[in-house]
């Protein structure tokens, strides 16, 4: 699969130098220019956003080269902590013990986890309309008492079972979830573990007794904005007040970056998206990351990322310097 | 060139080329030594620090608090692996037989190169087609209708709501080793001389009274390495079975229960966690576990071959 991106990403940079071939040179004279290679490898969630970044510099700076590939938040951190690559992309939060090893994280952007439900849930209108609270979450995933959809919405008379699935391979989008269940990791999440993001909404999109999470980029069609046909995305009742407030209902991917970028949504399951180097950045890895916080940040909409806060900008800007 | 020199030279060449050979059919046996070695060097941080009956017997997987228990792996393996081989078994052991002794030559030659092609199909393809076809049907068809007729045998009671379970990742299983068997015991089978079928049929025996008296008897041991063959097989396919077999780790107690296969734990988080504490080492430890389980299993049916025998078969 991994050779596939790499072979994918292969022929979109060869496009992309052969478009840049086509089109008239910029006038750039430096003498110095900047040169050099960057390896990056790590998350999905991050992987299509690193290629947008990394197309874009490469128009500005034609003599840096980018080798990507996904594999991972783990690999990401283990290939940046082993020096395998120049920068390692993580999704979720960065441990101390790798801190220890001289992981240097800084946020790029933010995406989030959301739960989802089947469109043809039997209570799939008191879920819109109540919402989920987060300690009804915590029955479900983590200490198991809830187990039917009428106790979710407070109608005991509907018996159907829930179906609670979760991610088996290890990654960032279940840690956060997690977190979000009470401060747990992902080993503590009940339910039948599926592989990957798009098994885990297809579990849900086939079974209308099913309930999962899935990150930003999966949980909504790109194109349309709407949620994926089949799933809807159960709102979170934060306040507890039994009725999902406008706040905390989300119906499309515009109002969930919104969500996200305004710090409606919780977090976590929101969560910041990190570039993981060994020791802190310089040269041509440090330009890179350095102009991904400023004008990088300028594509982040397109890929349906949700921008950092100015503060979180000036603080990631800061450790790299 | 004189004569001498001639047989000289046929010798020392004859010579070479008995030790050449010798040294690279040593190679695979070294290879087994070389990844055992490794796996217990890169495990040993956790077989220093737990009991090896803590590991093997140990219930709880929660590695992030340091508690490492494989026995809901070694199970989960055992499990889906025997329903896989019970439900492949028979069906195999058929075909292989109207293959080699029913069916004419142009069946034969239709029906041959279709079952290996089985055997090319990617494992990932099977997985999906187990998700697409195998869980709804097992989930929605098979588990209501077993469990209500024979939910009072603990081994077909349903403990959980969805299809992914240890029947899925049997039936796909069954599926995936079913071209090994087959094509291994219609091989044996063919063995079989001609002038035993000749005889008995001469004799005035039917073609079934052939099978069952004299081929099969003769065949049995061959048949069964097939079936030690796809056993094999079995204990490690990972990616088809990881992706029905609803990966919760626990000990199973139903067909319908999720289970959590040893290679399915491994592909799932190497490479990931290796930043936790003993994670990496327990990881290398399950596939230790894994290697050790096939050998025995290898070793034991080998054995079992020779004793009912008395001589080499295998």
């Amino acid at each position: 699969m991994f050779k596939t991106l790499r072979l994918t990403l292969a022929i979109m940079m060869a496009i992309a130098l052969l478009l840049q071939a086509c089109s008239p040179k910029p006038a750039d004279s430096q003498s110095d220019e900047l040169q050099g290679n960057i390896s990056i490898s790590g998350a999905f969630a991050l992987y299509p956003m690193m290629t947008r970044w990394a197309e874009e510099f490469q128009r500005l700076h034609p003599k840096v080269t980018f080798d990507i590939s996904a594999g991972g938040a783990g690999k990401g951190m283990t290939d940046a902590v082993s020096g395998a690559v120049d920068i390692g992309m993580v999704s979720r939060g960065i441990k101390p013990e790798e801190e220890a090893q001289g992981a240097y994280g800084v946020a790029v952007t933010k995406d989030a986890v959301f739960p989802v439900v089947n469109a043809k849930n039997p209570v799939a209108a008191e879920i819109l309309a109540q919402g989920i609270s987060q300690e009804n979450f915590i029955k479900i995933y983590i200490t198991g008492e809830i187990t039917t959809w009428g106790q979710v919405v407070g109608k005991p008379e509907i018996t159907d079972e829930i179906h609670v699935y979760t991610r088996s391979d290890a990654a960032g989008a279940p840690e956060m979830w997690a977190k979000f269940t009470g401060d747990k990791t992902q080993e503590d999440l009940l339910g039948i573990g599926v592989n990957a993001d798009p098994g885990l909404l297809e579990a849900v999109l086939k079974d209308p007794l099913g309930i999962g999470y899935n990150n930003l980029g999966y949980a909504f069609e790109l194109a349309s904005g709407n949620p994926v046909a089949g799933v809807l995305i159960a709102p979170i009742d934060l306040n507890n007040d039994g009725k999902a407030d406008d706040d905390e209902r989300i119906e499309t991917m515009p109002e969930a970056i919104q969500a996200v970028a305004t710090g409606k949504y919780p977090s976590p399951p929101a969560r910041p998206l990190n570039v993981v180097t060994k020791d802190k950045p310089t040269g041509v890895v440090q330009t890179f990351i350095l102009w991904i916080l400023t004008d990088g940040q300028a594509f982040v909409g397109e890929g349906g990322y949700v921008q950092l806060t100015p503060e979180q900008l000036a603080e990631s800007l800061e450790k790299v310097k | 060139m004189t004569n001498s020199s001639n047989l000289a030279s046929r010798q020392k060449q004859e010579k070479t080329t008995r030790r050449t050979i010798f040294i690279i059919s040593l190679l695979p046996l070294t290879l087994i030594i070389a990844v055992t070695v490794a796996l217990v060097v890169r495990s040993w941080p956790i077989l220093e620090q737990y009991s090896l009956w803590e590991l093997l017997s140990g219930t709880v997987w929660k590695p992030m608090r340091g508690q490492f228990g494989f026995w809901p792996f070694i199970a989960g393996t055992f499990w889906v692996t025997a329903v896989g081989v019970i439900l492949a078994v028979p069906p195999c052991l058929l075909t292989a037989l109207y293959l080699a002794e029913y069916a004419r030559a142009t069946t034969r030659v239709i029906i041959k190169p279709l079952l290996d092609v089985l055997a090319a199909i990617p494992s990932v393809v099977y997985g999906v087609w187990g998700v697409i076809v195998i869980v709804p049907f097992v989930g929605d068809v098979l588990r209501p209708a077993l469990s209500e007729w024979l939910g009072f045998i603990l081994l077909f009671a349903s403990n959980q709501p969805t299809g992914y379970s240890i029947l899925s990742g049997g039936i796909v299983l069954a599926v995936m080793i079913s071209p090994f068997i087959i094509a291994v015991t219609y091989e044996v089978l063919m063995t079989a001389p001609q002038d035993w079928r000749l005889g008995s049929l001469g004799l005035g025996a039917t073609r079934w009274q052939t099978i069952r008296y004299i081929i099969f008897r003769q065949t049995l041991p061959g048949m069964i390495a097939g079936i030690v063959l796809g056993t094999s097989r079995a204990f490690g396919e990972t990616m088809a079975v990881m992706m029905v077999v609803g990966n919760v780790a626990q000990v199973p107690r139903s067909v319908f229960d999720a289970a959590y296969p040893l290679p399915a734990l491994i592909a799932n988080n190497y490479g990931e966690m290796m930043s936790i504490p003993l994670y990496d080492a327990a990881l290398l430890g399950a596939a230790l576990i894994l290697l050790v389980i096939v050998l025995i299993f290898n070793l034991a049916s080998t054995l079992v071959l020779q004793r009912l025998l008395g001589r080499n078969w295998v």
